[in-house]
């Protein structure tokens, strides 16, 4: 075969696969949804969330009305978040629960197992440890091999486990959680790094812990989150605090009341 | 090599080459074909003229639109020997018929950010229609800065008034600071000397004199202030009422200029929006040529991230 001839080979077959590509079509709904959903999105990383939730609850809307499934669990399991934020925890698990008990409309898996995590991780925020367990059991149930929430659901089983002072195994949890989100997310990384440094300090390894705080704060503050950063702070005040530098421990405690007063979520 | 193969290939490549040069002729006469079209060299035209004190804003090939549609461009902008400039538009002659000769040319700016373009203003329908080399009447529209412009020149001087007046009542060596300071103190004398008065009634009459006088000298005082505040009134009202009068200019004057540009707002407006939808319709076609496609992001509702971080109980 000549170098014309493979020439004309390639041409050919991008032209054919140019006409093979199918573009899929969207309804102007759908992609109203879309751009509702969007403006949410960047409302939200501004720390808007009441902007952030009503753009949700319009794209949430227009996806029911066009019955798009994957858009419904979507904006839903967004609006748990944003009102989770708010600290409308009522509200935040009544989206979750018309998820969770939707008999009418099949979700994928992942969703139900979002939806679930969130839920585990609400009930152990108002305290329901027996509640966040079997959530959380729920949620490693609908994961599947692929799933990309067993380093959210370890960090939750970890959490569960500090909250039972059971500090072997919250290390045991927050470890492996660590290893599965390094490379996948920085801000579930930074999250089993600070709770596998509160199973050291309540272990009283309080060197390593220092350690641990510190790549945690590193990723925080890349990512902006004050709440995450104030409370790196105050673990490793409690840290110096146990180890007797009793002048580092009153900074860290200044930086975190600092962090505070400015009321930035 | 052999001869007889050599030579049909010479020919296979003297037929390729003649057939190469005979598509690039092809292609370069459908080019020209394309500039000429472009060009409106096939179309016929009829030439008007107008005359304008500047050529400011105008400039060859610039398009001049009837109600909203492209009819022409401007085909030359010459300066002429008593230093005014002529400006020579040419017109489709399928929209002739409907641009009479009282029409008018003005000069306008499409949109906030738009290209100016000259906008035949239509005339009236009775009158004949123009021909070649007719002369319109020309103007200059007002665009968004200038009315702006206007209304800031316009309000500044009652900033101004409004300014001393409330200078003049906030000074404390001004006359209406210092009335009420009088009045302040004669009041507080007025209720004293009622205070002193009540005593007096109540042990002697002996004093009531002296208690009269002190109400002569408090009613004195009243008098007084109220002298300085007549004084001081009229100049604060004469200062009002110029301002009133500036207000009242202002207020006509921004009603005319509002009236002029009434018209050019709305297709300002429209013209922006078409503008906008030109593009987003550009930007929508150029994103969905399967050439460029994958080089957008595909815009999918985008989940929040589950985050594994809770909040304790108390911190």
């Amino acid at each position: 075969m000549g170098f014309r001839s493979i020439i004309i080979l390639i041409c050919s077959l991008m032209l054919l696969s140019a006409c093979g590509h199918v573009e899929e079509t969207r309804s102007a709904r759908q992609q109203q949804a879309t751009e509702f959903n969007q403006r949410a999105q960047r409302a939200f990383q501004r720390g808007e969330y009441q902007v952030a939730a009503s753009f949700y609850e319009n794209a949430l809307q227009l996806d029911i009305a066009v019955e798009n499934v994957n858009g419904i669990a979507i904006n839903t399991l967004n609006l748990a978040k944003v009102n989770q934020v708010l600290g409308k925890t009522a509200l935040a698990q009544r989206y979750l629960d018309s998820l969770l008990e939707d008999k009418a409309l099949q979700y994928p898996s992942a969703q139900l197992a979002a939806a679930a995590a969130q839920k585990s991780l609400l009930s152990l925020q108002e305290g329901d440890v027996a509640g966040a367990t079997t959530w959380v059991d729920r949620a490693a149930a609908y994961c599947a091999a692929d799933c990309s929430l067993s380093g959210v659901i370890d960090n939750a089983r970890a959490g569960i486990a500090l909250r039972a002072n059971d500090a072997d195994k919250a290390l045991y949890w927050s470890e492996r959680a660590a290893s599965a989100n390094k490379s996948a997310s920085q801000l579930e990384y930074a999250n089993s790094l600070r709770l596998t440094a509160s199973a050291r300090l309540l272990k009283n390894e309080h060197e390593p812990a220092l350690r641990l705080l510190e790549g945690a704060l590193g990723i925080d503050k890349t990512l902006g989150l004050p709440e995450k950063i104030r409370m790196d702070l105050l673990l490793s005040a409690q840290a110096h605090e146990k180890l007797g530098h009793a002048e580092q421990a009153a900074q860290f405690r200044d930086r975190a009341a600092r962090i505070a007063a400015t009321a930035v979520k | 090599m052999k001869l007889p193969n050599y030579n049909q290939r010479l020919l296979s490549i003297e037929q390729r080459t003649q057939r190469f040069m005979l598509g690039s002729v092809v292609v370069m006469v459908l080019v020209l074909l394309m500039i000429a079209v472009k060009q409106d060299y096939f179309h016929r035209s009829t030439a008007i003229l107008f005359f304008t004190p500047n050529a400011q804003g105008l400039s060859k090939g610039m398009a001049v639109k009837f109600i909203g549609f492209k009819v022409g461009s401007v085909k030359e902008v010459r300066m002429q020997p008593n230093a005014t400039v002529q400006v020579t538009v040419s017109l489709d002659n399928e929209y002739v018929h409907l641009i009479g000769q009282d029409a008018k040319a003005r000069l306008v700016k499409e949109a906030l950010v738009g290209e100016s373009v000259v906008e035949i203003i239509p005339g009236s329908q009775q009158v004949r229609q123009v021909t070649q080399n007719s002369v319109l009447e020309f103007e200059r529209g007002q665009d968004a800065s200038s009315v702006v412009e206007n209304l800031a020149a316009q309000l500044q001087p009652i900033l101004n008034d409004i300014h001393q007046i409330t200078s003049s009542i906030n000074n404390p060596n001004g006359d209406v600071q210092q009335t009420l300071k009088n009045l302040n103190q004669v009041t507080g004398g007025f209720r004293k000397t009622v205070d002193e008065f009540t005593k007096l009634g109540a042990s002697s009459n002996q004093k009531l004199d002296g208690a009269y006088g002190k109400i002569d000298k408090a009613l004195d005082s009243v008098n007084s202030s109220l002298e300085t505040l007549d004084k001081g009134i009229p100049k604060l009202m004469d200062k009002a009422d110029a301002t009133l009068d500036n207000v009242q200019s202002a207020t006509s004057d921004i009603k005319k200029i509002t009236n002029e540009s009434a018209a050019e707002i709305p297709s300002l407006v429209r013209n922006s929006n078409a503008l906008v939808q030109d593009g987003q319709e550009t930007l929508g076609g150029v994103k969905n040529s399967w050439l460029l496609n994958g080089l957008f992001p595909k815009p999918e509702e985008q989940a929040l991230p589950v985050d594994g971080y809770v909040a304790p109980k108390s911190q």
